[in-house]
């Protein structure tokens, strides 16, 4: 189409300066929700997906492969031999930041003439410190350091049962894989909050030794967890430390986070629908609402329309000129929609607004909005193509019109 | 000849009734002709002006223009006749608001798809001949309604149609302005040799035209000449002999 009929759909819309600004607002509004949702929703996942990590203590785990698809209690007594031969293969990648044992196992907590169940884990103090979750939800005492010290720390509930606290000595009983019964008088250094309280009830971390020591367990692990630098690919980290175990002769599986995230994979899924409906929802809308304005253009200026047809307009020009209209509606609209939303999202972020704790989290952050150029780009696309959608029927009638009755219209 | 029509017929049908429009015209005119519908309201002049343009089809009959049987076009070739060889001039100016005088006689040339420069130098030849020229840049709204109305018939005569057509083109204007329009018409008509057919039922506007065709309740029941006329001197074969009724 010519350069003249854009320019006169232009200039129309300069004439009718409150209904463009009117369906402007509205491209305006449906690119900034576009953007900002997607932002906020990358953000989202992106704390989820640390969040999980840190719950899980690291993104790759390795463990017996006899233990994969047992219950829980079965494969408390497949342990890995030799978790530091283990933990040094995974440290060859540079992109391992550190890999620590952990123990899992249970029994009763006692003190005085309380006792209640816990469920354990052993772990290496700082390396559990610097890459779990159990750092940050420190209730009172401190995180244990010492990784030779007799020390443990104990969920909310936990210590509630057996009326325990920060400086208090607590017995750990537990049976060991050779079905005998030990027990470990281990020193309280904290209290613990976690949010789900079936886990509080029951939490329990031991230090790595005093652990191997209970379960008569020396050297050996459930798990070693290892925990990757930031942006590290997954999947390459993964098969090449699956490599280095083959190559080593060690036998032991490897499983990432996403393995053993069933419920991170479901708020993903629930988000993705969330986004997909709110964009259906956002397109009727403004299709709906510049439908209606584009109707009311054709009415407003239906005489003008039988003028042009009537001197010898074709039809197809007619149209076009109206589709153009959508077009700069839509075009230019997305244009103000990312300024829009580049200045939305800096005030955003720089309020630092407090944020809940996300799905499974403890702690809150603050509200930050990613700059997702897909987001920008899928605003684009689906503001113009909805305003063409928009404009396609009105144009199309502007263009059916007969001119003598367009002439007639008063 | 320039216009050819033979038992023209347009019925309108709304239910069950008919109405006639316009029935069994026949007449023809001349390259060059200034001619005037004229007829009471409900004559049937807009009908056929209508027909004439090729804004609508007849219902029976044959119109022939500039050679052209038009029963032979399809819409888009309608549009395109009116467009390539045929001038309108509205009873209102029916100008495009958001394009300057300039533009909106540019734009008879526009659909046409002819290059900016010469569209726009043609628009400002023909505003010229209407006496606009110091107008060109002004938008509608800026102009008075005797120059809207010139604007309108520069954009007429600015594709050089052999043929205006103008339903009452002094019906929205005071009589010293349409009188002043009917000037133009008759120096346009002189100068260029363009036809003009426009409807009236203004006796002063009228008594302007050199032939008069008198409509009444759908038909031609008067054709005269009456006076000068720079087209063809050969009778028009509808014509009434002697001019009987002028
Ligand atoms: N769209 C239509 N539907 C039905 N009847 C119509 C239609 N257009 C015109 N008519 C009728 O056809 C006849 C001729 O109308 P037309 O508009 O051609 O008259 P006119 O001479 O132009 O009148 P005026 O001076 O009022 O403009 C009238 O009886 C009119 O009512
Ligand atoms: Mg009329």
């Amino acid at each position: 189409m010519s350069l003249r009929w854009w320019r006169l759909a232009a200039r129309n819309l300069l004439r009718h300066r409150r209904r463009t600004a009117l369906t402007g607002s509205i491209v305006v509004v449906g690119f900034v929700a576009t953007t900002m949702t997607a932002g906020f929703v990358a953000q989202t996942f992106r704390s989820l997906a640390e969040v999980t990590i840190r719950g899980l203590g690291g993104q790759l785990r390795i463990v017996n492969p006899d233990a994969l698809g047992k219950t829980d209690e079965e494969a408390m007594g497949l342990l890995l031999d030799d978790w530091e031969g283990l933990a040094r293969i995974a440290r060859e990648d540079p992109n391992v930041v550190q890999a620590m044992p952990r123990l899992t196992f249970f029994g009763l907590a006692v003190k005085g003439e309380k006792s209640a169940a816990y469920l354990g884990t052993g772990t290496v103090p700082a390396l559990e410190k610097r890459a779990s979750l159990t750092a940050d939800s420190v209730a009172s005492g401190s995180f244990f350091a010492d990784p030779r010290a007799d020390d443990v720390m104990l969920g909310g509930g936990l210590a509630r049962a057996i009326g325990a606290g920060p400086g208090d000595l607590v017995t750990v009983m537990t049976t060991t894989p050779d079905g005998g019964l030990n027990a470990v008088d281990a020193n309280v250094t904290a209290v613990l909050r976690y949010p789900i309280k079936e886990v509080d009830d029951r939490l329990l971390f031991l230090t790595y030794e005093s652990a191997a020591r209970l379960l008569k367990a020396e050297g050996k692990a459930s798990a070693v967890v290892v925990l990757l630098r930031d942006g590290a690919d997954l999947e390459t980290a993964a098969s090449g430390l699956r490599e280095r175990l083959a190559r080593a002769g060690r036998r032991a599986s490897v499983k990432t986070w996403l393995d053993s995230a069933a419920f991170y994979k479901q708020v993903q899924l629930l988000y993705a629908a969330i986004f997909l409906f709110t964009g259906l929802v956002l397109a009727t809308v403004v299709v709906l609402a510049a439908a209606n304005t584009m109707t009311m253009a054709v009415f407003e200026r239906t005489r003008e329309i039988g003028t042009l047809l009537a001197i010898g307009t074709d039809r197809r020009d007619v149209r076009r000129l109206f589709l153009a209209e959508g077009a700069i509606l839509g075009v230019g609209g997305s244009l103000l929609g990312g300024a829009a939303s580049l200045l939305l999202r800096a005030a955003l972020n720089a309020a630092r607004l407090p944020l809940p704790p996300p799905p499974g989290g403890t702690v809150g952050g603050v509200l930050h909005v990613d700059l997702i150029p897909l987001a920008y780009l899928i605003g684009f696309a689906l503001m113009t193509a909805t305003l063409l959608a928009a404009s396609w029927w009105p144009a199309r009638r502007a263009a059916r019109l007969d001119p003598v009755k367009a002439l007639a219209h008063v | 000849m320039l216009v050819r029509v033979a038992g023209l017929s347009r019925i309108y049908t709304s239910g069950e009734e008919r109405v006639v429009g316009i029935e069994g015209a026949t007449f023809d005119v001349a390259a060059g002709e200034l001619a005037v519908l004229e007829g009471p309201s409900g004559s049937g002049k807009t009908t056929l002006l209508n027909l004439l343009g090729l804004l609508d089809t007849p219902d029976a009959g044959t119109l022939v223009l500039d050679g052209v049987d038009t029963a032979g076009l399809d819409d888009r070739g309608r549009a395109r006749f009116r467009r390539e060889r045929l001038g309108f001039v509205f009873q209102a100016h029916q100008l495009v608001p958001v394009l300057s005088a300039e533009e909106n006689v540019a734009l008879a040339l526009w659909i046409r798809g002819l290059p900016e420069a010469e569209c726009r130098a043609r628009a400002r030849e023909a505003l010229a001949a209407v006496g606009l020229a110091d107008q060109a840049g002004r938008r509608p709204d800026a102009l008075s309604g005797g120059q809207r109305q010139r604007v309108a018939v520069a954009r007429a005569i600015v594709g050089r149609p052999a043929l205006v057509l103008a339903d009452e083109p002094t019906a929205s204007l005071d009589s010293e302005t349409g009188r002043r329009l009917l000037d133009l018409f008759e120096e346009l008509h002189t100068q260029r040799g363009t036809a003009f057919l426009f409807s009236s039922h203004d006796p002063a506007i009228v008594a302007r035209a050199h032939r008069r065709l008198r409509l009444r309740d759908g038909r031609v029941v008067e054709d005269v000449r009456l006076g000068p006329s720079t087209g063809p001197a050969a009778p028009s074969p509808g014509a009434a002999p002697g001019g009987a009724g002028a």
